[in-house]
């Protein structure tokens, strides 16, 4: 009984954990200006999320090791140090864009602009981690980021045409401005499919125990769990086309994006969007700080954990200690945290095939899953996957100079 | 006596007794003898590092096993770790 | 045994079940008319900078000396305290008699002053 309330608690915090600035600001930005027809990108993006998302618990339930660890011990240190190098200059990206869409939540909620309120964020995401645990952090955040349900109030309550809503899960060419259109499907996929959450989730699978049995865990997390956080981000898009759509806004800053939510909310439109994004990037933040301590640690072979006394994981603490200060210097900066979301969102899809590529060596190797290796469909998904990753990689960087 | 670094040895290139490149060195075989690891061969290979991946990396890139070979410790002159060696010709290595 | 496959890149852990780090480098001992021998398993940054690049792991010993490490970097364990190879290395040795924690504890020196490190 108990665990089975567990898993309906991992599944509700998925649900709450799954938006945040990158997700935000890609589907608004898509539903603005393409209507409903990129709704089958966040849906292809989120089957893509939990598929790997599964794999890398698999090999943390079966294997006992984080995606960190099973690369340098199956690839060694000069095949990891690519995409480690590759991972952290983008956690760090987005990490500041985080902390920044938290600072223009607090700054759409007090008028006071968002730089004054890097700091103070940062130190928040510290002593969250600093005095936390595993579950209180996960659960905690997840719980909050209910809020984010706002995304999917406000989509029924503008009642779109269902038929339109469903033609938009068909894949489509755009009557205008196929460059854009382009760049912010692929922009999609790499807001969804970030290379944080995997290696975070592993880390979280052995942060929680689990093991052999609770494998079905692991699965209804991961294909409910991220597939219902979907429609949160599912529900930003439907909003924003109704919504901004028609007003040919073409969504460039969080304070735009806001609008979404007045026809729906009226007088709480501002302070529902603050939350829903100030919370949805906060949890965000927490989980890239994490995952930057998780992913050295766990490279170089330091011991970490979050439930782990801190005096026992110093350089684990260190380590996440330091890239939250370096986020928080590029974030004092003032760059537009939406304009540094996007550009971290793109440079995800340019690692993409070297994130991708252990998983097809890994699901097949019994070290690291036993007997619970990719059938024919999985490794047909992977092989895919890591073709079509690498297309997008050729094509992101021109799609975001011709259509960014 | 020399030392090498064996983590360096992984990977690098391996000439023939003539100079002639023949491939990369994938893997070292050890062996315990009394309390000791001791070296027993050398698996190289032409397809270099990329065999390291395994199936996963030839199913998508469609490579065939290139010419794998296997040297005896005493096949290998590791006199300087940062050019190694054959000494005999590759005729005598054997086939993995 | 495969060394790269079975050894380079793995957890150590010691005989209490602590884990040391992984192995970053492994010395080998080359002798006239013997087989090269595996003398020394290596864990630490400059042993894993000289694998990448010997200029790379100068660099980082000379960033261990100034930090005061110098002397105690890389960290050398024995191979002949090697106990058991499987999905980590087991050592017959525990962390104290090894440097290997000497880095987590300085830094853990620096924590302790935060309030709420237990």
């Amino acid at each position: 009984m108990k665990k089975i309330f567990n898993v309906l608690l991992g599944v509700v915090t998925s649900i709450g954990g799954f938006v945040e600035a990158g997700s935000i600001s890609t589907a608004a930005q898509g539903g603005a200006e393409f209507g409903f027809a990129l709704l089958w990108a966040i849906a292809l993006a989120t089957i893509i999320l939990a598929m790997l998302a599964e794999m890398a618990g698999r090999v943390a339930t079966v294997g006992r090791r984080s995606m960190a660890a099973a690369v340098r011990e199956r690839f060694g240190f000069h095949y990891q140090m690519i995409p480690l190098g590759a991972e952290l200059m983008i956690d760090l990206l987005l990490l500041a864009a985080e902390i920044g869409g938290v600072a223009v939540a607090i700054k759409l909620l007090t008028g006071i602009g968002f730089q004054w309120w890097i700091l103070p964020v940062g130190l928040a995401v510290w002593l969250v981690i600093w005095f936390g645990n595993f579950t209180v952090i996960e659960d905690g955040v997840g719980l909050l980021g209910m809020v984010t349900i706002a995304f999917v109030v406000a989509a029924w309550r503008l009642q779109p045409p269902l038929n339109s809503v469903a033609t938009g899960f068909l894949p489509s060419l755009p009557n205008h401005d196929l460059t854009r259109y382009a760049f912010l499907t692929v922009s999609i996929v790499g807001a969804t499919v970030s290379p944080y959450l995997l290696n975070f989730y592993s880390s979280g699978a052995i942060e929680e125990k689990w093991t052999e049995p609770d494998l079905w865990i692991n699965r209804v997390t991961c294909y409910l769990g991220m597939g219902f956080g979907s429609i949160v981000s599912m529900g930003v898009l439907i909003t924003a086309a109704v919504v901004l759509g028609p007003l040919h806004v073409q969504v460039n800053s969080y304070e735009q994006a806001a609008l979404m939510f007045v026809p729906v909310f009226g007088r709480w439109a501002v302070l529902l969007f603050a939350c829903a994004l100030g919370v949805g990037c906060f949890g965000a933040a927490i989980e890239i700080t994490l995952n930057a301590g998780y992913v050295l640690a766990q490279s170089f072979g330091w011991p970490w954990g979050v439930d782990k006394p801190r005096r026992d994981t110093a350089r684990f603490c260190a380590a996440f200690t330091l890239v939250l200060l370096l986020a928080l210097m590029v974030g004092i900066l003032g760059f537009d945290p939406l304009q540094m979301t996007l550009i971290s969102v793109a440079l995800t899809v340019v690692v993409m095939p070297l994130m991708v590529l252990p998983f097809l060596v890994l699901m097949n190797d019994e070290q690291y899953v036993k007997t619970h290796t990719s059938g024919a469909f999985g490794n047909g998904f992977l092989a895919v996957l890591t073709i079509l990753g690498a297309l997008m990689a050729l094509v992101v960087i021109p799609l975001e100079v011709f259509g960014g | 006596m020399t030392t090498a670094r064996l983590d360096r040895l992984i990977g690098r290139q391996i000439l023939t007794a003539n100079n002639r490149l023949l491939g990369r060195i994938e893997e070292c075989r050890a062996e315990q003898r009394d309390n000791s690891w001791v070296v027993r061969e050398w698996v190289i290979g032409s397809a270099g590092l990329l065999e390291r991946l395994g199936f996963g990396v030839r199913l998508i890139l469609g490579w065939k096993a290139g010419r794998s070979f296997i040297a005896r410790w005493d096949q290998v002159d590791l006199t300087h770790p940062d050019r190694p060696r054959l000494n005999c010709s590759v005729d005598e290595l054997k086939r993995a | 045994m495969d060394v790269a496959h079975d050894l380079l890149d793995k957890h150590i852990v010691d005989r209490n079940g602590h884990e040391l780090g992984r192995v970053d480098g492994i010395v080998l001992d080359v002798r006239p008319g013997e087989p090269p021998k595996l003398t020394d398993l290596l864990i630490g940054a400059s042993a894993l900078g000289c694998r990448v690049n010997p200029t790379i792991g100068r660099w980082v010993h000379a960033l261990e000396h100034a930090l005061g490490l110098g002397h105690l970097r890389p960290i050398r364990i024995d191979c002949t305290r090697i106990e058991e190879i499987d999905d980590k290395i087991k050592i017959d040795l525990s962390a104290g008699d090894t440097t290997a924690d000497v880095v987590e504890q300085r830094i853990r020196t620096w924590l302790l002053k935060l309030p709420g490190s237990r």
